[in-house]
């Protein structure tokens, strides 16, 4: 059912979260650029689920999370540039696909499209903040999706590993710990790690690829970040390294994910896929 | 390619500063005076002209103590040599901060009666270790310090240190007559592994004395590297407040802000009373105080955002290409288009709040902004038409929001801002009373 879908709590809490950036984070969003984006990547949706014959309204609610999901991250002067980020990040799904799974997480991929073919978007990793209010927020509504969907520990490797190497380097260096506390309480890392990340149906089928995929990632989010002083890393490591998921689901054989099965199958039963579905099921 | 061209595009320059004297005083904690009003107590201005990962960063420097006293240690990415150090003018940071204030702006209600509305709008300027002359001084192994280079510019005898150990450069500094404050030595650690080297200044009298100027120089230095870092944690080693830091980043790009603290724009466009044009450096302070109290203290300030071929109103003359590459805009030239896009930021940090240093990127943002409050000045003139009776009824209404306004965004007392209020007086004429006028005089 529908209704049992984890991608509604997803659209629920993004627009929360979109709520509370406007409202209390000083956001310049315009409401016309949020409404622009989410009406092309529902747009592009419908035309590409007609296009395989699919139905268009099982897959509405993934059009929705990768929409408020660009809204919430992306900046752009442009209505324009972010209409693109949002077709570039649907289309990826359809085109971009390797055994009916996404190579690239959408929001993610349509991120980093428009940062390299156009002059005109920008992410601002320090939008949130460090406050623990928001840590709260981000964990309390990141933890009931995850619950549902059977993905903690994707965010809990990439978490764990990450907060370990910035630990290691504040130890080094001599740096007093509230510098390790500062990064690791940032608002724009959690969402990443609880929202994007965790997207199931780019992330290794099996919990020991997920581990070591999300490991990778913290490895390279860290390394270019303090090495080659990348702001955004995340979203670069997330990209670079989506592709291990085909090899890793290759070595490691584990369940696929389906979002409508989501709240009646647990992650460990091996789910018979229906093409059809997955091919729209994406966030 | 390109994602590597991306990637080095949104890459970072760091640069930290110490300042080594016997006061509790460092980069970053230099006093800033502006126009006919010292805002702060203790600022520091610093002006950073980027284009991919070349950088110009101009230091200005209000130090008001014995000019034999001063002394700076400013970790830099790369090591610098004669040639990528110079001196600036001192206007030009002044020019960028004139260009760049906070502001109030006037505008004149139109007689509500007159059929051709015509408004007037005209600006109003905004109020808007002893170190002692260091023996020259060889590299010495032992300690783990390296003379990497040495040079006198202007008034400042500079040299460029590399160092293996905080220990080291310590005793190193020590022993060339510097005094280096108390718990620095711990923080000097970080940088040293972090492979950056060490810009040591201080002022050369002889040069200081045959140059005639009555104050130190601004220190402009140029280098390419992807880290784009201000250094903070060093200058509140022995800060006992909190200190201002206000930082001018030319980008031939758009908008910059900062990655690890959150960039929030200063309340604008908001209209007080007409009072405060008297006292603008008081209201600007207290705006200012609240925002950062409600905000959490941990904030960065965005204070002005303009692409620097125009403004409106501009609150001082634009700075002309010349004046832009002193800044160190080294892209613009004659014979291109202007290409500056100027961000004013303003940081007040305290240890507690601000554990990080400063981290920066340019975005594409080209949006505009600027820290603009509004005086409104009613019409006084008569009033012979029912829209005259409408409009002296609004305004006591209008003053009470003025003064609402003016409450929230500092904190002052409403009662006390609602006795300065202008007092309303009525200049409307009822019909018959004009009858009566016309009938006998």
């Amino acid at each position: 059912m529908l209704s049992n879908d984890a991608r509604l709590y997803q659209i629920l809490f993004l627009s929360l979260f979109l709520g509370v950036g406007i409202v209390a984070r000083d956001w310049s969003l315009q409401p016309v650029m949020i409404g622009a984006l989410i009406a092309t990547c529902c747009c592009v949706q419908w035309s590409a689920a007609i296009q395989i014959s699919a139905p268009f309204i099982q897959s509405l609610p993934s059009a929705l999370v990768t929409s408020l999901g660009l809204s919430l991250l992306l900046r752009a002067d442009h209505v324009v540039t972010l209409m693109l980020a949002g077709t570039l990040a649907i289309l990826s799904k359809f085109c971009l696909r390797v055994q009916d799974k996404h190579i690239f997480n959408p929001g993610n991929f349509g991120i980093v499209a428009v940062l390299t073919f156009t002059q005109d978007a920008w992410v601002s990793p320090g939008q949130w903040g460090e406050e623990g209010w928001y840590v709260l927020l981000f964990l309390s509504a990141g933890g009931l999706v995850l619950g549902r969907i059977g993905r903690w520990d994707t965010s809990i490797a990439f978490l764990a590993s990450y907060a370990g190497l910035e630990a290691a380097r504040n130890f080094w260096l001599g740096w007093t710990w509230d510098v390790w506390t500062h990064r690791m309480m940032s608002g724009s890392l959690l969402v990443f790690a609880l929202f994007m990340i965790t997207d199931p149906r780019t992330v290794p089928n099996a919990r020991i690829a997920r581990i070591i995929w999300a490991g990778a990632i913290a490895l390279l989010t860290f390394y270019l970040r303090n090495f080659w002083f990348i702001s955004t890393a995340p979203f670069w490591a997330l990209f670079s390294l989506a592709p291990l998921t085909i090899l890793l689901d290759r070595v490691f054989l584990g369940d696929r994910f389906i979002w409508h099965k989501s709240w009646h199958k647990s992650s460990s039963e091996l789910v018979k896929t229906d093409v059809a579905n997955e091919l729209l099921s994406v966030s | 390619m390109k994602l590597f061209r991306i990637l080095l595009i949104t890459c970072f320059v760091s640069l930290m500063s110490l300042l080594i004297t016997t006061k509790a005083w460092a980069f970053c904690g230099f006093y800033v005076a502006k126009a006919d009003a010292k805002l702060y107590n203790q600022a520091s201005q610093v002006a950073i002209a980027r284009n991919g990962n070349r950088t110009v960063l101009t230091m200005a420097n209000d130090y008001q103590g014995e000019v034999k006293d001063f002394a700076i240690v400013v970790p830099v990415p790369v090591v610098l040599q004669e040639n990528q150090v110079q001196i600036s003018d001192s206007k030009i940071v002044e020019r960028l901060d004139a260009f760049s204030a906070p502001r109030l702006v006037e505008y004149f209600d139109p007689d509500p009666c007159a059929q051709i509305w015509q408004t007037e709008d005209s600006l109003r300027a905004p109020s808007a270790a002893s170190a002692q002359r260091a023996a020259p001084q060889q590299s010495n192994g032992a300690l783990g310090v390296t003379v990497e280079s040495q040079f006198t510019v202007g008034e400042y005898d500079i040299v460029i240190l590399s160092a293996r150990e905080s220990g080291g450069l310590e005793t190193w500094l020590t022993q060339n007559g510097y005094r280096i404050p108390q718990g620095a030595r711990q923080l000097l650690q970080p940088y040293i592994r972090q492979r950056l080297k060490f810009f040591v200044a201080k002022v050369n009298l002889e040069e200081y004395e045959t140059s005639g100027y009555q104050s130190l120089r601004p220190i402009q230095i140029r280098y390419e590297s992807p880290r784009f870092m201000l250094p903070i944690r060093l200058g509140m080693v022995n800060a006992q407040s909190a200190q201002d830091l206000i930082v001018y980043i030319l980008s031939p790009q758009g908008q910059a802000e900062v990655t690890n603290y959150r960039t929030v724009k200063v309340p604008s466009d908001a209209e007080v009373p007409l009072y405060v044009k008297e006292e603008f450096s008081d209201f600007y302070k207290s705006l200012f105080a609240t925002v950062y109290s409600r905000e959490g203290k941990n904030v960065a300030f965005v204070e002005y955002a303009w692409d620097m071929a125009g403004c409106d109103p501009c609150s001082a003359e634009p700075l002309t290409p010349d004046e832009l590459r002193q800044a160190g805009a080294f892209w613009v030239t004659p014979e291109t288009p202007q290409n500056v896009f100027l961000t004013r930021l303003h940081v007040r940090y305290t240890r507690d709040r601000f554990p990080e240093d400063l981290v920066f990127q340019q975005t594409n943002n080209r949006e505009s902004f600027q820290g603009r409050y509004i005086l409104r000045h009613p019409f006084t003139g008569e009033s012979t038409c029912s829209a005259g009776e409408d409009y002296q009824r609004s305004l006591s209404r209008i003053f009470e929001q003025q003064a609402q306004t003016l409450a929230r965004l500092t904190g002052w007392q409403i009662q006390e801002i609602r006795e300065k209020l202008p007092q309303v007086q009525s200049h409307f004429i009822p019909w018959w009373r004009r009858l009566v006028q016309a009938l006998f005089g």
